[in-house]
C-alpha cells in the first residue's frame, strides 16, 4: 500500500471490478467462522483415558478397604527385637548377654577401630554432628570433596559422588539415567535398593534368571530382533544392564567378563552394584572388576554403599566423570537430602587409608572366607548357599517344609539356639510382599576378619549341633 | 518461559554501603530512603522465580505477554515480507500465511519432548508441544487462541488475495496442515508412524 509505483495500475484495476468471492469460498469462511465460535464456547474438559469406563466402575464398587492395622501375628519379628547394648563389632552384647558377632557386615573389623574413631571424634570437634543442609544448599564441606577424590583415586576412575544413604545411592543411581521408555536387563536376585530404583525409573524391566549369561543373552537377542523391526524406537531408547558384584541374597558372584562381551555386543550399559564387593574382593579391595582384572572403564557406573567394609554411612557412585556428573543435578538423594555428616566422611577417608596401608586384610579375609565355608559343609538339614570368598553367605534349609512360616519359624529356632550359644546370627529379613523375587529364608552368615579361627571353629561346629538338634 | 526472568541481583552489601556513605556526607537524612532501597533491592531478589511446575513447557503458552509477543511477531513477519520489493501484496498475504502455518507446525506439531530434564523421568518425551501444552487439558484458553489465530490469518489471507483460485488452494491446504493437529481426536496420533519416536 506504501509501494506508489507497482501499485498504480493494479490499484486502478482494483477500483474498477472488485470480484466476487466465489460461492465455495464463502461457504469455507463461514464454516471457519463456525468453528471460531464454537472454539470460544467450548469448555476445557480433560482426555479420557482408553480403558473402559464401565471397567473402571465394576472396580469401584468390588473395592474393598484394607484395614489400616492389619492383623499381624505376635511372633513378627518387627515386634520381637533384639536390643543391642554398644557397638555391634566383634563381640556384641545382645539382649544382656556377649556374642560373638556373625550377623553384621563389619568385613574388616573397622567399626570399632581405634584410628577411625579418632578421625570421627576429630571432625566431630571441628564441624559438629550434622550438615543441615543437601550439598547445593551450603551443605558441601571440604571432608565431602575429599572423600569423593580419595574414592575416585582408589577405584582408579575419573570422579566419585557421595550419597548420604546407602539404600538411596543405587535408588537414586538408576532413575538418574534411565527414564521411561528405556530398557534395563536386571538379575532375578537383585537386591531390594535396586529393586525400588527400577521401580522409579519407570522404564521397561526384564529379569534374567540369576548369574545366567544364557538367559541374559536370550533377552537381549529378543531385545536386538524388536530393534530391527523399528529402528527408530531403538534409536531413542537406552539400554542398561544392572547387576550386583557379590549378591546380598545368594552370596554368589556376578560372572563379569561375559557380561561386558554381551556389552559391547549388543550395545547396552552396565550398572555394577558393589555393595558387597567393595573392600573384600581384588587384590587391593577395588571390588570385582579387581577381581577379574577388568578395565574400570568397561562398567559405565560402579555403585557401592559404605555401610559395609568401610564402616560407615552413605554411599558412593564412581566412573568417568562424563557420567557421574549427570548425577549431580539429576541424582534425587543427592539434590534433595541433606549431605552427609562430615564425622562419617572423616571415619570413610580413615577407613580408605587403612585399606591402603594394609592391603594383606583382603586376602586374611578371604581365607577366614573358604576356612568357614568349608567347616560348614555337610551340615545335616542346612546348605551353604553363596561362593566361597563371599564373606556374607546364607544357610538355607535343604529341603523346605512346604510353608514359608515353617521355615523361618524353624531358622529362627536354630538362631535363637545359637544366640543361646554366644554365636549371634541373624535370619535375612525381606519386605515378602514388595520383593519382586522373594528368596527362600535363610540364615546370613558374615564373616568378618576379627573372627580368630577357634571361634569359626567354634561357630561352625554350634550350628552343626543345633541343626540336628532343632531338625533332626 | 514468558515473561519472568530473574533479574540481575547487584552486591547488597557493597551498594549499600556506597549509597549510605553518599547520603549520610551529603548530609541528607538517610533513614527512611534507605530503608525503601532495601525493600526494592530484596524485591528484586530471586523471589518467586523457583517453581514446582514438573514440566515447565506446559505453561509457556499462558505466561505474561507471550500472546501479545506472538501477535507482534506475525506482526514482523508479515511488515518484513512487505517490504520486499517484488512481491506483490497478495504474494506476501499468503506467504505470511504458510510461513506461519509452517512455522507454527514445527515447533507445536513436528518438534517432541523438553529441551531440559523433567522430573517425571520422561513422561513428555515423545509428546509434541500442543500435546504438553496443560497436561492435554483441551481446550483452554492458550489452544483456543492458537487454534483460532491461523484461522483469522487465513480469512485476512484470502481477503487481501482475492479470492484467487492458486491462492485459496496454497492458503487452505497450509490452514488444514495446522488446524488438523489440534483436534483432540488427534492427540497423539501420529499418521503412518511418522514422527512417533
Amino acid at each position: 500500500m506504501l509501494r506508489v509505483p507497482s501499485r498504480i495500475g493494479k490499484r486502478t484495476h482494483v477500483r474498477g471490478c472488485r470480484r466476487q468471492a466465489p460461492a465455495y469460498h464463502l461457504i469455507l469462511e463461514g464454516i471457519l467462522i463456525l468453528w471460531i465460535i464454537r472454539l470460544l464456547f467450548s469448555k476445557t474438559y480433560k482426555l479420557q483415558e482408553r480403558s473402559d469406563l464401565t471397567v473402571k466402575e465394576e472396580l469401584i464398587e468390588e473395592w474393598q478397604p484394607e484395614p489400616l492395622v492389619p492383623p499381624v501375628p505376635k511372633d513378627h519379628p518387627a515386634l520381637n527385637y533384639n536390643i543391642v547394648s554398644g557397638p555391634p563389632s566383634h563381640k556384641i552384647v545382645v539382649n544382656g548377654k556377649e556374642c560373638i558377632n556373625f550377623a553384621s557386615f563389619n568385613f574388616l573389623g573397622l567399626l570399632d577401630n581405634p584410628r577411625v574413631k579418632a578421625a570421627a571424634l576429630a571432625s566431630l570437634k571441628k564441624y559438629g554432628v550434622g550438615t543441615c543442609g543437601p550439598r547445593g544448599f551450603y551443605g558441601t564441606f571440604d571432608v565431602h570433596l575429599d572423600l569423593e577424590d580419595r574414592l575416585a583415586k582408589f577405584m582408579k576412575t575419573e570422579e566419585a559422588i557421595i550419597y548420604s544413604y546407602g539404600f538411596a545411592t543405587i535408588a537414586s543411581a538408576i532413575p538418574a539415567y534411565s527414564k521411561r521408555g528405556d530398557i534395563v536387563f536386571v538379575d532375578r536376585a537383585a537386591c531390594f535398593a535396586i529393586q525400588k530404583g527400577l521401580q522409579a525409573s519407570r522404564s521397561d524391566i526384564k529379569l534374567f534368571k540369576h548369574n545366567d549369561m544364557a538367559d541374559l543373552e536370550r533377552l537381549l537377542k529378543e531385545q536386538e530382533i524388536e530393534d530391527q523391526k523399528n529402528p527408530r524406537k531403538a534409536r531413542v531408547t537406552r539400554r542398561f544392564i544392572v547387576v550386583e558384584g557379590l549378591y546380598m541374597n545368594t552370596g554368589t558372584i556376578c560372572p563379569l567378563p561375559e557380561l561386558v562381551k554381551l556389552k559391547y555386543k549388543y550395545k547396552a550399559r552396565i550398572f555394577l552394584e558393589e555393595s558387597l564387593s567393595f573392600g573384600v574382593l581384588g587384590e587391593h579391595g577395588r571390588g570385582v572388576t579387581e577381581h577379574y582384572g577388568i578395565n574400570i572403564d568397561d562398567i559405565d557406573l560402579i555403585s557401592a554403599n559404605m555401610e559395609n567394609a568401610l564402616a560407615s554411612i552413605g554411599g558412593f557412585c564412581c566412573g568417568r566423570s562424563f557420567v557421574i556428573d549427570h548425577q549431580r543435578l539429576s541424582g534425587q538423594g543427592y539434590c534433595f537430602s541433606a549431605s552427609l555428616p562430615p564425622l562419617l566422611a572423616a571415619a570413610a577417608i580413615e577407613a580408605l587409608n587403612i585399606m591402603e596401608e594394609n592391603p594383606g586384610i583382603f586376602a586374611v579375609l578371604k581365607e577366614k572366607c573358604r576356612q568357614i565355608h568349608k567347616a560348614l559343609q555337610g551340615i545335616s538339614g542346612l546348605k551353604v548357599v553363596g561362593e566361597s570368598f563371599s564373606p556374607a553367605f546364607h544357610l538355607q534349609l535343604e529341603e523346605s517344609t512346604g510353608s514359608r512360616e515353617q521355615d523361618v519359624r524353624l531358622l529362627q529356632e536354630i538362631v535363637d539356639q545359637c544366640m543361646n550359644k554366644n554365636i549371634a546370627l541373624t535370619q535375612a529379613r525381606y519386605l515378602e510382599k514388595e520383593e519382586k523375587c522373594l528368596p527362600p529364608p535363610s540364615i546370613r552368615v558374615v564373616v568378618t576378619v576379627e573372627q580368630t579361627e577357634e571361634e569359626l571353629v567354634r561357630a561352625a561346629s554350634t550350628i552343626k549341633e543345633v541343626a540336628q538338634v532343632v531338625l533332626l | 518461559m514468558g515473561g519472568n526472568t530473574a533479574d540481575y541481583v547487584p552486591p547488597i552489601g557493597k551498594g549499600q554501603t556506597e549509597r549510605s556513605h553518599f547520603l549520610e556526607t551529603s548530609g541528607v537524612v538517610a533513614g527512611a530512603l534507605l530503608i525503601t532501597r532495601q525493600g526494592s533491592e530484596a524485591g528484586r531478589m530471586n523471589v518467586g522465580v523457583a517453581h514446582s511446575e514438573v514440566n515447565p513447557n506446559t505453561r509457556v503458552m499462558n505466561s505474561r505477554g507471550i500472546w501479545l509477543a506472538y501477535i507482534i511477531l506475525v506482526g514482523l513477519l508479515h511488515v518484513v515480507l512487505l517490504s520486499i520489493p517484488f512481491f506483490s501484496i497478495p504474494v506476501v498475504w499468503t506467504l505470511t500465511n504458510v510461513i506461519h502455518n509452517l512455522a507454527m507446525y514445527i515447533f507445536l506439531h513436528m518438534v517432541k519432548g523438553t529441551p531440559f530434564e523433567t522430573p517425571d523421568q520422561g513422561k513428555a518425551r515423545l509428546l509434541t508441544h500442543w500435546e504438553q501444552m496443560d497436561y492435554g487439558l483441551q481446550f483452554t484458553s492458550s489452544r483456543k487462541f492458537l487454534s483460532i489465530s491461523p484461522i483469522v490469518l487465513y480469512l485476512l489471507a484470502s481477503f487481501y488475495t482475492k479470492y484467487d483460485v492458486a491462492h485459496f488452494l496454497i492458503n487452505t491446504a497450509s490452514l488444514l496442515s495446522v488446524l488438523l493437529p489440534k483436534l483432540p481426536q488427534f492427540h497423539g496420533v501420529r499418521v503412518f508412524g511418522i514422527n512417533k519416536y
